[in-house]
């Protein structure tokens, strides 16, 4: 037999139990006034409500971890960080375009250093090859005498 | 307990804290992957798989207030990674039951919580990894969604009647243990 309480009936406000018992404030409505006034429907949520405690809690409930199962894991979080110090193919490149894009923003600054480098090696180069013919040129005259 | 502390120095790159951080999560961590899987052998290497992921990620973890639920979604998305290498994951999108999953003979064979435990092994695959995640792990049905890749309003249905299901098992659990 279908109970009904101010036009609710028990069929309809236990279809909303499951949700209805979760934690958290509820605006008062039909359901809460049908409720107040029927004690199966209130059983029922108070069993629902108790369902969601049992679930919560067995969160804490650990299934017993086969042996070894923490060292394994240790392990790969070690190869993990060494992983981490070591650059790795990506880093390389990354570095390679790092480097590329800082050398094409200083172009002109790294073209005026270069040409200034090159000139000085070449008019210090000249400059031993002079001094070196002179010494020669002086020796071999000494030898002569 | 994980503190804000131990995380700021898992931030860092200081592989002691990290190995702290292990010890104090590998059964939550293997609890929920055994009963994502179902598999002893897949829990130990989705856990494996969780941590590195967990590694990678912690220097851009900012919510300390939320890292259990954010390990508990990287656990989670490594189980169904997992499921779905293996062609098992049609059976969580599945709502009906492909097969009914052995409860764990090794498990705590405490009364209530025996009779929860078989009671959501006998759940279909697609309700009880809803159930789990949502009323035991604490994950919103919009991460659950994410995870599992099915709609908000869908993990909600599933979620309404893994509870009916549940509560209906453990009512006749009660009775039988009533007329014995």
């Amino acid at each position: 037999m279908t109970r009904t309480s101010r036009r609710v009936r028990c069929e309809d406000v236990r279809e909303l139990l499951p949700e209805y018992a979760e934690p958290g404030p509820r605006p008062a409505g039909p359901l809460e006034v049908h409720l107040a006034s029927c004690v199966g429907c209130r059983a029922e949520l108070e069993q629902y409500r108790s369902l969601l405690s049992s679930l919560a809690a067995y969160r804490e409930v650990e299934v017993a971890v086969p042996d070894g199962y923490l060292n394994g894991v240790l392990h790969a979080a070690r190869i993990a960080s060494y992983r981490r110090l070591v650059p790795t193919r990506a880093h390389l490149r990354a570095t390679s375009v790092r480097v590329g894009s800082a050398v094409r923003r200083h172009d002109r600054g790294l073209r005026y250093a270069a040409a200034t480098l090159g000139g000085a090696a070449a008019g210090a180069t000249a400059i031993a090859i002079v001094w070196w013919s002179i010494a020669r040129r002086a020796m071999s005259g000494a030898g002569a005498l | 307990m994980v503190t804000a502390e131990l995380l700021a120095d898992c931030r860092r790159g200081d592989r002691q804290a990290f190995e702290e951080l292990v010890r104090l999560t590998h059964r939550r961590v293997y609890s929920l992957a055994y009963r994502l899987t179902g598999d002893r052998t897949e829990a130990e290497d989705v856990a494996q798989e969780a941590y590195l992921r967990m590694f990678r990620g912690l220097a851009g973890f900012r919510e300390e207030a939320r890292f259990e639920t954010w390990m508990h979604r990287i656990v989670t998305n490594c189980a169904i990674s997992m499921l779905k290498r293996r062609g098992r994951f049609g059976d969580v999108l599945a709502e009906e039951p492909a097969d009914v999953p052995v409860p764990d003979s090794t498990a705590p064979r405490l009364a209530d919580r025996d009779a929860l435990s078989r009671a959501m092994a006998t759940l279909p695959e697609g309700q009880r990894v809803v159930l789990l995640m949502k009323d035991v792990y604490d994950l919103s049905c919009r991460e659950i969604g994410e995870e599992v890749g099915i709609e908000e309003g869908a993990v909600k249905v599933r979620l309404h009647r893994a509870r009916k299901r549940l509560k209906e098992l453990l009512d006749d659990t009660h009775e039988q243990a009533g007329q014995v």
